[in-house]
């Protein structure tokens, strides 16, 4: 077994830090047929609630330049039904497990942590406190609201918490360190970036929502430059996130200070693209005779 | 089993005037495939694949036939040789267990690429086809369904060719003689393909005249294996994904 690729983020033990990104990787454990789960560094499933959501309206996907816009407004099975089946499911791939949850308040995202407490096969949970497609604004933007919620479920979680921020903010490095702060393990930048597109024949939006959240190669080089400010700030790990479509874009993310990724957009297109990047990251390091992955986290020269 | 894989294009010729046929070489794809199944086909130069329904199954060939609507099919249109990337067969594909019911198919626009198909799979058994199209000039397979021995009733918006308006009110007017005379069209099984708003009419018709039968949804989709959600429609209150749960779904389903 290569071991060229192994780290450890946040406490978690991972084969290599090619993760699936939350939202593009369903429950996880559904695509076996297509692709081998289990050369995966981690499943990030979809963003649980409380409660299932249905989600919003048609239309939710929009092409644009190189990349789409999503509207899919969380719409998921809830909490009760995730550990029902899916859970099951996932934890027979033998690949850590990874629980995205939101909520609206503290007191629904310790609620949720509760529940997946019961659950030993979970490795850690990522809180997404910027999903863009909610009626209400972005968790995130209200600071004091985000420090309650990563206190109080750092209060009670027996799992690392990683904390996924919106790009969408002054400076990302200041929210990452406040993160940090209340006790966070690790944070994920970035989630999508809000944004729109018109169909000029019809005069209407292309989603629903009118706004949704943009991802893909469009977004990779703003995600890396988030990456970069708040390793400047933090001590904990990044997960780096956006736009991320080949093992070079994940070179890149790491040496901006990424200690993983987590791939979404490019696993929609092809799932096989996931195996792609871990095979070609454990070929960059033969290439380059680099012992560790670790080496190149923050390996930029200036 | 569905799978993510390169192959061979054997021909891509124009079908009609704004219609292209592209047939791939896929042994494994067309022994399992079924009409009303779909691919998504990675056309360099856009971003997301692209969902085409199959239109022809043969011993080691599976052929889309696309119309080109934008910019991935006009790229699609100019691949003459080479190789694709196709991911699939995915989604249930259409019901062809109806017993002594006799098949009536209602297409509008690019709908029949897909149930052609179906009419192909249930050849025994010859059927009615109601086809709508903006014009004569969209108009296609019409010589392929009088091959099967189908009854073919065409209409055009412009009146350029059968009867002038939408393939459901056409539908409609046939239904409603029928009933008028007593005549009995309660063995009608009725397929649906074609843009939403003619779909969502065909579904208030049947429902009117309690047919029983399928349609098959279109909706803007990014993976076609369930992953992004993007396709969700709600069905009897519930969430059901189009690249998954359906494409097709039964009209007595509350669509
Ligand atoms: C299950 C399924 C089966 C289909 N089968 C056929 C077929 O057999 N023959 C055929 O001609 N067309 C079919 N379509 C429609 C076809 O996918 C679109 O016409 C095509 O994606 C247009 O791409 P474009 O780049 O040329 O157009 P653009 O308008 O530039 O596309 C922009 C985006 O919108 C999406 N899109 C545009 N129109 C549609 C549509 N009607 N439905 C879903 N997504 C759309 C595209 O995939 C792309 O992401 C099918 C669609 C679905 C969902
Ligand atoms: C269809 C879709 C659904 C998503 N759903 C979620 C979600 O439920 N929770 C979340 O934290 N992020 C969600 N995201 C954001 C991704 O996890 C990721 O942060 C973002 O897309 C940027 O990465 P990418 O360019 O590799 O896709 C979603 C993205 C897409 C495209």
């Amino acid at each position: 077994m290569n071991t060229k690729l192994n780290i450890n983020f946040a406490g978690i033990k991972l084969k290599n830090p090619v993760l699936t990104a939350s939202g593009t990787f369903g429950y996880g454990y559904e695509l076996a047929d297509l692709i081998p789960l289990e050369k995966l560094g981690a499943i990030i499933t979809k963003t649980i609630t409380l409660e299932p959501r249905l989600g919003n309206p048609q239309p939710r996907i929009a092409e644009v330049e190189s990349g789409m816009l999503n509207a899919i407004g969380l719409q998921n099975i809830g909490v009760k039904n995730f550990i029902e089946k899916p859970l099951e499911n996932l934890k027979k791939t033998g690949v850590p497990i990874i629980v995205s949850i939101a909520g609206k308040c503290g007191k629904d995202y310790a609620e949720i942590v509760k529940i997946l407490n019961g659950f030993k096969e979970i490795a850690a949970v990522e809180l997404n406190l910027s999903c863009p497609n909610l009626k209400k604004k972005i968790i995130c933007h209200d600071v004091s609201l985000t420090k309650d919620i990563i206190k109080r479920v750092k209060k009670i979680s027996k799992v690392p918490i990683i904390v996924k921020l919106s790009p969408l903010i002054t400076d990302i490095s200041e929210l990452a360190l406040s993160a940090q702060n209340c006790g966070a393990d690790a944070v994920t930048l970035a989630n999508t970036y809000p944004a729109m597109a018109i169909d000029i024949e019809t005069f209407k939006p292309k989603l629903s929502t009118i706004k949704g959240g943009l991802s893909g190669p469009c977004v990779k080089s703003m995600s890396i430059r988030c990456v970069y400010d708040a390793y400047q700030k933090i001590k904990i790990p990044i997960l780096g996130c956006g736009g991320i479509m080949t093992w070079q874009d994940a070179v890149e993310f790491m040496l901006a200070g990424a200690s993983a990724v987590s791939v979404g957009t490019a696993s929609l297109i092809s799932p096989k693209n996931l195996i792609k990047i871990i095979d070609g990251l454990e070929n960059f390091l033969s290439v380059k005779k680099i012992k560790s992955i670790k080496e190149i986290s923050g390996a930029m020269k200036r | 089993m569905r799978r993510d894989t390169v192959c061979k294009i054997i021909s891509n010729k124009q079908a009609g005037k704004f219609f292209f046929e592209m047939k791939a070489e896929w042994i494994s794809a067309a022994k399992i495939c079924a009409p009303g199944q779909f691919f998504m086909i990675n056309i360099p130069g856009v971003f997301l694949r692209r969902p085409m329904g199959v239109h022809k199954i043969e011993k080691k060939t599976i052929s889309f036939l696309y119309k080109v609507a934008g910019k991935g099919t006009g790229i699609l249109s100019q691949m003459k040789k080479g190789k694709i990337e196709i991911l699939g067969p995915l989604g249930n594909g259409y019901d062809l267990n109806i017993g002594s019911k006799t098949p009536v198919l209602i297409a509008g626009g690019t709908g029949i690429a897909s149930l052609y198909c179906l009419a192909a799979a249930i050849k025994k058994k010859k059927g009615i086809l109601f086809y709508g199209a903006r014009s004569r000039k969209d108009l296609i397979c019409l010589d392929k369904f009088r091959k099967l021995g189908w009854r073919v009733f065409i209409s055009t918006e412009d009146g350029s060719k059968g009867y002038k308006g939408f393939v459901t009110e056409m539908f409609e007017k046939d239904l409603a003689l029928r009933f008028r005379e007593k005549e009995n069209f309660s063995s009608y099984y009725i397929y649906v393909c074609g843009p939403s708003p003619m779909m969502n009419a065909a579904i208030k018709i049947a429902r009117h005249y309690s047919l029983s039968g399928c349609v098959s949804l279109e909706e803007k989709m990014a993976c076609g294996v369930g992953n992004c959600q993007g396709c969700s429609v709600l069905i009897d209150g519930q969430n059901k994904m189009v690249c998954k749960d359906g494409p097709v779904f039964y009209i007595n389903q509350n669509l």
